[in-house]
């Protein structure tokens, strides 16, 4: 087999392309199937992507891919015949395929064909084959069997026409003509299922980028960026009005070296062009932002697939609502926030929500609501999974945490209520008495916590007995720049991501008190620990002690904490910019800026440092 | 390049001309080689990083790179000096990452033979680590030791050093 030369790995990437697209809006169809299952068009449209990826990967030579695929698109087929009806049975099978053909195309992707198991999947499409029609319902049930060879035959004949075209001189594949697929045959038929030689191992992909091993759920590519030719214009709008604020400036400053400006004159200008400059930066970084920015279905869209394979090991009704979908937010933080997500989902499908019979007789209606919805606030996205089942019971919370060690009966006496909510995000903690292959390890919900904190968000829970419970995840809408506080510690400027800055106060240091050598402040009803930044950084005693000094309380994730500085320099936008490898990961430092004079200020990570507050409490 | 100074005693490499960055550190002088080094800049302000290895000056913007600042003295042991006017940052490329070396002078780019490089004593004076020297050059007026600063920040180093 010679090596794909560069034509081929044209070919190559547009299927790529093209499958990964038809398999993402694959899923959703799917599932949306189940419940509609008389809509003719989402029936044939499904058929018609299956039939495309069974062609493209034939055309190619992928031959594991087109034997599943082939044997997917002949239950398809069927059940569009109305020969079978739409079943939870038939779905599982179909989605199980699907999922096979995902991996089967992340292999290609990544250049490493591997030999994956297919026959287990194929044997169970094969009974939904040789099954008998089901003639005495089908005209009854279905109420539309789809018109055979009407309406839908004329797009699915083209297709049916390249796939034969391409099969007939598929081994061996067509490498000197690419162009046969696009000769229209006349006698369209089915292209027959391929038995194909030895010799029609798949190819590998010659040179590929990265190998994405262990990632296979991963299709999407996150390495390229399609932008909207309008908003490229914009930039380069932009882009020539800076250049002409510069050009400005530069006049400016020849005007003031030559010296014939008048001070006045001078500033008015001045003046002007900072206004322009500030103008036209802003809109530009917003530009550039919205470039950045993706849709969160690209997250969402999983769900319902998960949600339904759950529902069904589970044996629970579930209504997914997803709102909000278009919001869009920064692909770094897209990338971020799956996991977590079906985490939270996980736990309110397994914890959450009850069975039927449990919320029948709870006098609820047998199907539970399970909400997803995203929306903006201001420079945060919130999310929030929303359940009505049977909410998070604190006694029994507290009395597991006491059980497994950790934390003892005085402590628990001493909760609030949100601290006991708080407890599920322990490490370790689960109230199951066991594990599942769902739930219980006590692992899932510590995930959520680290990843949400690594994304500066916050989350909140809202929770009430028998009526259900909500978790709110507040996140920044990009990493790259962010709000900040500008805070001075004794001469040093250091920045405190506005996001987990919740509020801040001017406070009497004689107000403070001490508990096991933990100063602390009562604020309204709550004890906030404090945390002196110029202990923790060491930094030198430069004024006259003062009484007075500042307090910004932060909270991450569920945690609150008060850091005291000596003054509040003020509001700032700032880029992020890295410490490079040699000075990472320095404790209670996310990171640096650049300030306006051209100074570098830290960035604060209050994060870790209430990580290492809690830590030197636990010693 | 990167071993261009490694291979001392193998005969291809005794007839090479190397160019070395010759700089002061406490009365003695130095070299590095030229290709790690990026530039040369005078002392701007240094933003002060806690919780670091106390040779870590701290960090600075570099058109717009914030990049960690060393102070060489520190590092060796040396006796610490006020920064004047001859003082010197050295930004060089240690393993792919921009590190600036504060020196107490820079005073010129030598070439000198690879058989001039003369495997260092035993014993070398000032404290500094024996890893990252890469040999001594003898010269008739001038002692020059040649430093290997990928040495210097050993893997451990970094370990301690990402770690803290």
């Amino acid at each position: 087999m010679p090596p794909i030369d560069c034509e081929d790995q044209e070919l190559l990437e547009g299927f790529l392309a093209e499958t990964t697209e038809l398999l993402e809006k694959l899923d959703d169809d799917l599932i949306t199937l189940e419940k509609a299952s008389d809509d003719t068009e989402l029936m044939n449209r499904i058929f018609r992507s299956i039939h495309t990826i069974k062609g493209a990967s034939s055309f190619l030579g992928f031959d594991l891919l087109v034997k599943v695929a082939h044997k997917t698109e002949d239950v398809l087929n069927r059940l569009r015949k109305g020969e079978l009806l739409v079943n939870p049975e038939i779905m599982d099978v179909i989605l199980e395929a699907t999922d096979l053909v995902k991996l089967l195309v992340s292999d290609i992707k990544a250049g490493e064909i591997q030999e994956r198991e297919t026959e287990g999947t194929i044997s169970k499409l094969l009974p939904f084959l040789s099954e008998p029609a089901v003639s005495a319902q089908a005209p009854a049930a279905s109420a539309a069997p789809a018109p055979e060879g009407g309406v839908d035959a004329p797009p699915t004949s083209v297709e049916q026409a390249q796939v034969a075209s391409a099969s007939l001189d598929a081994a061996p594949p067509p490498v000197s003509e690419p162009a046969a697929s696009s000769v229209p045959m006349p006698d369209a038929t089915v292209a027959p299922p391929q038995k194909t030689g030895g010799e029609m191992v798949p190819k590998k992909a010659a040179p590929a980028p990265k190998p994405a091993e262990g990632k296979s759920e991963d299709l999407s590519d996150n390495t390229t960026v399609r932008v909207d030719v309008k908003r490229l214009d914009d930039l380069m709008n932009q882009v020539g009005e800076l250049v002409l604020e510069r050009n400005r400036m530069i006049q400016i400053n020849q005007n003031l070296q030559q010296g014939d400006v008048n001070k006045d004159d001078f500033n008015e200008e001045f003046g002007k062009l900072t206004k322009r400059m500030n103008f036209v930066t802003s809109e530009l970084q917003m530009q550039v932002l919205k470039m950045r920015m993706l849709p969160v279905e690209k997250v969402f869209k999983k769900f319902p697939r998960i949600v339904r394979s759950m529902a069904r090991d589970l044996g629970k009704e579930v209504d997914l609502q997803i709102f909000g979908e278009e919001t869009e937010l920064d692909r770094s933080v897209v990338d971020e926030i799956g996991d977590p997500l079906i985490h939270l989902i996980r736990n309110a499908m397994d914890h959450g929500l009850e069975t039927p019979d449990e919320r029948v007789a709870a006098g609820k209606s047998r199907v539970g609501t399970l909400v997803l919805a995203a929306v903006h606030e201001g420079n945060q996205i919130i999310i929030s999974i929303k359940d009505d089942g049977r909410g998070i019971d604190t006694d029994r919370v507290g009395r597991k945490a006491v059980e497994k060690g950790l934390l003892t009966e005085d402590q628990l006496a001493a909760m609030s209520q949100r601290e006991m909510f708080d407890l599920i995000f322990l490490p370790g903690f689960s109230t199951k008495e066991k594990a599942t292959d769902l739930s219980g390890r006590g692992v899932g919900m510590d995930v959520v916590k680290t990843n949400i904190k690594k994304l500066n968000g916050i989350i909140e829970i809202k929770s009430e007995k028998g009526q259900g419970s909500e978790f709110i995840l507040r996140l920044p809408l990009t990493l790259a720049i962010i709000q900040s506080l500008l805070v001075e510690v004794e001469g040093e400027v250091y920045s405190i991501p506005l996001s987990s800055v919740l509020e801040t106060l001017r406070v009497d240091q004689r107000q403070f008190h001490l508990i096991g050598g933990q100063e602390v402040l009562k604020l309204r009803d709550m004890v906030l620990p404090l945390l002196r930044l110029q202990k923790i950084f060491n930094v030198q005693q430069r004024y006259d002690k003062n009484d007075f000094c500042y307090v910004v309380v932060v909270g991450a994730a569920d945690k609150r904490m008060g850091l005291v500085v000596t003054r509040l320099v003020g509001q700032q936008e700032v880029a992020i910019k890295s410490l490079g490898s040699y000075l990472a990961n320095i404790p209670g430092i996310a990171g640096s800026t650049i300030l306006g004079d051209g100074q570098v200020a830290l960035i604060v990570d209050p994060v870790g440092l209430i990580d290492s507050v809690e830590g030197n409490a636990g010693r | 390049m990167n071993n261009a100074l490694v291979p001392v005693n193998s005969d291809e490499s005794r007839s090479e001309l190397i160019q070395l960055v010759s700089f002061n550190l406490d009365q003695e002088e130095y070299g590095v080689d030229v290709l790690k080094v990026r530039e040369i800049i005078r002392m701007p302000t240094v933003t002060r990083v806690p919780n670091t290895p106390h040779y870590v000056d701290g960090v600075i913007n570099l058109r717009g790179k914030v990049i960690p600042i060393i102070s060489m003295r520190k590092k060796f042991g040396l006796m610490e000096a006020e920064n004047d006017k001859q003082t010197r940052i050295m930004v060089m490329d240690v393993d792919g990452e921009l590190m600036g070396f504060i020196v107490d002078a820079v005073s010129e780019v030598i070439r000198i033979s690879g058989s001039e490089i003369q495997p260092s004593p035993a014993v070398v004076a000032s404290g500094v680590d024996q890893e990252c020297i890469a040999g001594v050059i003898n010269q008739a007026e001038r002692l020059l030791v040649l430093l290997d600063l990928e040495k210097m920040f050993s893997l451990d180093e970094r370990k301690v050093f990402g770690s803290l």
